[in-house]
């Protein structure tokens, strides 16, 4: 099956890829959005003092 | 003379460093008469494959931000790296690990554990993890792999310049493209930012320094002019590089230092430890270990934006 890939999605925030597969006719058989991306703010922010937190998660998008 | 070629890129970042670009506002406009924009994932439609096609060297400059945190970062670093004469670590996440890097204190799985099943807003009974292939009925799907350890930018590929901050102050960036266009650009290696540190710079009115407890930001009202860390607070300035305009000092904030530790210092957060150290007013070791008691968080304050490039780099595996 052909496959189109659409790597990186631009004009966003953030990581992704589109993977389209096509079938025997060139019509779309299926299509995936993937991110690949992660950081784990929601682990790395545990232990934190919460007053810090203000200054930590504004980093999880920065536009 | 023709226009320098330039490419931004991101990696484990969260934009704010491409946008600190576009926040030099109209000078935007010598920053285009200057460079065409090869790649910018942010703002401009280039995909990996035109990059992959370029020359060897072709790309005059690249910004790179954000730390290394899975394989397809460190493989688009290494290709950019292939491409550009210059490269450079552009802000915190790039040149320290940055924020992202507080993930050294764990590792992939507890993360994977976290996010993908216990955190409230996942619905994975089966427990699936995000694989580096998957089979699906029309083909195969991939995803990078997720490091347990973030690196900074310069332990994955060779880096020209580092231009510290979180984001980078303006008018760093715009120095830096003067540099640049005046072909002025100094040694390789260098940081740009202050030699001197953050408290050099600081125009708090400084005393003797002499602490016997350390206060949370919530239980203490800083006098507007004092020196924060005189009042108890936790403030990095005595183990960070200075040159970021003071925007967190001036807003009655201590420092985080998001500039990494000055020239010289080869860790921040030990550097920081021997200043507390230093300006403790303890009488015996009872006082000594109720103050160390007072610092909720220690590794994780000193090496707020520094893990990656600190000695003890991650928590052991």
């Amino acid at each position: 099956m052909k496959k189109v890939t659409i790597d990186p999605i631009t004009r966003l925030e953030g990581h992704g890829k589109i993977e389209i597969f096509l079938d025997d006719k060139g019509n779309v058989a299926n299509a995936y959005l993937q991110i690949p991306e992660l950081r784990g703010f929601e682990k790395f922010c545990e232990g934190r003092p919460v007053e810090e937190v203000p200054r930590i998660v504004p980093r999880i998008c920065g536009v | 003379m023709a226009k320098l070629k330039l490419a931004l890129y991101w990696a484990a970042g969260c934009g704010g460093c491409d946008v600190a670009v576009l926040d030099v506002n109209e000078k935007i406009l010598d920053i285009a008469n200057l460079a065409d924009i090869v790649l910018w994932p942010i703002a401009l439609d280039f995909k990996y494959k035109d990059v992959k096609a370029m020359e060897d060297k072709s790309i005059d400059l690249c910004l790179l931000n954000g730390a290394i945190r899975n394989s397809e970062q460190e493989e688009i670093a290494k290709m950019l790296r292939a491409k550009s004469k210059v490269l450079v670590a552009f802000g915190s996440c790039a040149c320290f690990g940055g924020i992202p890097a507080l993930a050294n204190f764990s590792n992939r799985s507890e993360i994977f554990q976290r996010v993908y099943v216990e955190a409230p807003s996942s619905d994975n009974a089966n427990g699936r993890f995000p694989q580096t292939s998957t089979k699906v009925e029309e083909g195969e799907l991939e995803l990078p792999e997720f490091y347990d350890t973030v690196s900074a930018l310069h332990q994955v590929v060779s880096v020209e310049y580092f231009v510290p901050g979180c984001p980078p102050p303006v008018d760093l960036i715009l120095k830096f493209v003067d540099l640049l266009a005046t072909g002025q650009l100094p040694p390789p290696g260098t940081v740009l930012g202050s030699d001197k540190t953050l408290c050099d710079e600081c125009q708090r009115k400084k005393g003797e320094k002499k602490i016997s407890r350390i206060y949370r930001p919530h239980e203490i009202i800083p006098v507007p002019e004092q020196c924060l860390l005189e009042q108890g607070l936790i403030c990095m300035g005595p183990a960070t590089r200075g040159g970021c305009g003071q925007k967190c000092i001036n807003a009655n904030m201590p420092c985080r230092g998001c500039f990494g530790p000055p020239a010289g210092v080869p860790d921040q957060g030990v550097k920081m430890l021997s200043a507390l150290a230093s300006i403790y007013n303890a009488k015996d070791e009872g006082e000594i270990a109720k103050m160390v008691e007072e610092v909720v968080d220690p590794a994780g304050t000193f090496y707020r934006f520094g893990m990656s490039t600190s000695m003890l780099k991650r928590k052991r595996l």
